[in-house]
């Protein structure tokens, strides 16, 4: 989040206006469904200059999951056509971990059309989609972004618990490094402090 | 990996038959003292190529910096720190590097495991152990690589006093002294030099089954480098070996130009008083002809800062600040090392004057002027002192202890009644004989700054 983005409001807004188009059922192989994900996706990344990462597929298998990770895909889509997006050039690798990765875990918890009609979850989709790309909305600091973003999204409150967690046991086991006998003979220097 | 007491494998795991014999002669001379300590170079092969590209790095770049600029690395390692380190990652965004917090040697006390970079492994890390000056020990995460990368600022420092490195099979590349009552003490080889003999031994007599018998195992070893600090250096004056070193190297403490030129004068030999720290290796090389300290390390950038964090004016003094360095384990950003000195600029190369180990102290005299440590490390510098410490009571008085020989503590004595006047009272003592290896503050006093 060091980079400062697109305002939230904005951003809500877009969402709020999303297109039916981007709210339907995602096209998959036995041919249920209406819209190509997979082209979309390709195109948004064309607009960000970004190419489509090789092996990498939004036609879903036609599992309820995959359905639903495709639709909410689709749905940030839309949003990052957003002019200002663009022009706030995001990273090639963040914005495929959002499509992919991000759109998996959204998934996890709502389906696509509840994070388009229900406001707080409008907000956590922009909250979390501008945080995954390295962004907090304009005029707010990293703490008031990061306060709100994990107090809105339980997949974010999940993943700072994650990761303080793996933080705690890697500092442990440095701790355990340093204390190792091995660790405390040192090796040889030409001089010593 | 091991968690036992580490075997010889693991200390030497390139070790040859030359080596071998090395070490045979370092721990059986018949003159050899008891060693009471192992260590090793812990250098596999890849570590071994890693060592000497290192090497030729940093005895190809150039260090340095546009003036009142920053290196052209800064911005990616700032990157790099912000994204992998702990401590760093937390920091808010900041417009301009000069924003960034500073950490000091508090910080990495408190927990040093923020400050290893996330992708470090850990399999093979090892510890620097520093007591400082605070009294306060401070584990230092480090790994063979760092410490084998010492030698590379080493050979560019006695590159500058034209003195370069051949030791090699069967000879002694370096004795690292000390004098103390208990001292870490080991033989060892090293590897980038074709296993070229490393001793450190302690001068103190206990060590010894006869005190004779340190003359004789250094005229043995007849080591290319002699290393250590101005304590076991006063001792090696008293012991007098005939030895042919091509260079000394004093680290620790401040080498004062009187024992410098003792050791000049018996040795023969370039003596070079080098800025080190444990926290980031060697810093900085005294070199005369510059009357400052150059900066060895290509990936070290140098500020200097008042108490608030912003650079003082070239050639002001201030507290040297530290960031970049080679020991990747523990990458420093905006590191106040508690040491001082000015910045200044000879040639386009950065140049630290006056580098004094700790903040400036003031002095009062008797007839109310206040003088700064400064002006008494002026007066003491011709003398052949090992080391020193003034410290002003409440009453005005002060306590001035020293170490070296008893004419040249008489002539500090005389220097400083000089300095302070004819009514200062000067309680003057040499330091107990052997003082372990704490370092004892050099200036203190008991009035506050704003007494001043």
């Amino acid at each position: 989040m060091n980079q400062e983005g697109p305002s939230l409001e904005h951003l809500l807004r877009r969402l709020a206006e999303t297109p039916s188009d981007f709210l339907a059922e995602p096209w998959t192989r036995s041919g249920r469904g209406n819209v190509h994900v997979h082209a979309v996706v390709g195109d948004v990344l064309a607009c960000h200059e970004c190419g489509m990462p090789p092996g990498e597929s939004w036609i879903p298998d036609g599992s309820g999951p995959s359905v639903r990770t495709a639709g909410v895909a689709l749905l940030i889509c839309w949003l990052l056509a957003d002019p200002e997006l663009i022009r706030a050039k995001p990273a090639g690798p963040a914005l495929i971990a959002l499509l992919t990765d991000g759109a998996a875990e959204l998934a996890g918890q709502n389906a696509a059309a509840k994070y388009c009609t229900d406001p707080e979850r409008r907000e956590e989709l922009v909250r979390f989609a501008l945080g995954r790309l390295g962004f907090r909305p304009a005029g707010e600091t990293v703490a008031q972004a990061t306060d709100r973003l994990t107090a809105l999204s339980s997949i974010e409150r999940n993943r700072v618990l994650i990761a303080s967690r793996k933080a705690e046991e890697r500092a442990r086991a440095i701790r355990e490094a340093l204390a190792r006998k091995a660790a405390q003979e040192s090796a040889d220097k030409y001089t010593r402090e | 990996m091991s968690t036992g007491e580490p075997n010889d494998q693991e200390r030497y795991p390139l070790l040859g038959e030359a080596g071998r014999r090395m070490l045979d002669f370092l721990r059986e001379h018949p003159d050899a003292p008891v060693y009471r300590n192992h260590s090793g170079n812990r250098l596999d092969a890849e570590d071994l190529a890693y060592v000497r590209r290192e090497e030729a790095a940093v005895l190809s770049s150039t260090v340095g910096w546009p003036r009142g600029g920053h290196p052209d690395w800064l911005g990616d390692f700032v990157d790099d720190c912000c994204k992998e380190v702990p401590h760093y990652a937390a920091y808010a965004p900041a417009a301009r590097f000069e924003e960034l917090p500073t950490i000091s040697r508090a910080d990495l006390g408190r927990d040093i495991a923020a400050f290893v970079p996330d992708p470090v492994p850990l399999d093979r890390m090892i510890n620097f152990q520093t007591s400082g000056t605070t009294g306060h020990p401070l584990l230092l995460a480090s790994h063979p690589r760092v410490a084998a990368g010492y030698l590379a600022y080493h050979k560019r420092a006695l590159r500058r006093f034209g003195v370069s490195l051949t030791a090699g099979r069967g000879d002694v590349g370096v004795v690292l002294l000390g004098h103390q009552l208990t001292c870490f003490t080991y033989v060892s080889v090293t590897p980038s030099m074709d296993e070229a003999g490393l001793a450190k031994i302690n001068l103190h007599p206990a060590e010894w089954r006869s005190p004779a018998d340190r003359a004789a195992y250094l005229e043995a070893l007849a080591p290319e480098v002699i290393a250590g600090d101005p304590i076991s250096f006063t001792e090696l004056l008293l012991i007098t070996p005939k030895l042919r070193p091509k260079a000394i190297l004093s680290t620790s403490m401040t080498l004062l130009p009187g024992l410098r030129g003792e050791l000049e004068k018996t040795y023969d030999c370039p003596v070079l008083d080098l800025y080190s720290l444990n926290e980031a290796g060697p810093v900085a090389v005294f070199d005369p002809a510059l009357d400052g300290h150059v900066l060895l390390q290509p990936r070290m950038f140098v500020e200097i800062l008042d108490d608030n964090d912003h650079s003082v004016p070239h050639g002001k003094r201030g507290e040297i600040t530290l960031t970049g360095g080679f020991n990747f384990c523990l990458p420093l950003l905006r590191y106040r090392t508690g040491d001082f000195a000015a910045l200044d600029f000879v040639g386009g190369e950065p140049v630290l004057r006056g580098l004094e180990g700790r903040p400036l102290v003031r002095f009062r005299r008797p007839d109310g002027e206040w003088l700064n440590n400064i002006d008494v490390t002026h007066v003491l510098r011709p003398l052949p002192l090992a080391r020193f410490s003034l410290h002003q009571r409440k009453d005005g008085g002060f306590d001035f202890s020293a170490e070296g020989p008893a004419a040249a503590i008489r002539s500090a004595h005389e220097a400083l009644a000089g300095l302070f006047g004819p009514t200062a009272r000067i309680d003057t003592r040499p330091f107990p004989p052997v003082a372990g290896s704490a370092k004892v503050p050099q200036y203190s006093s008991a009035f506050a700054v704003s007494d001043a």
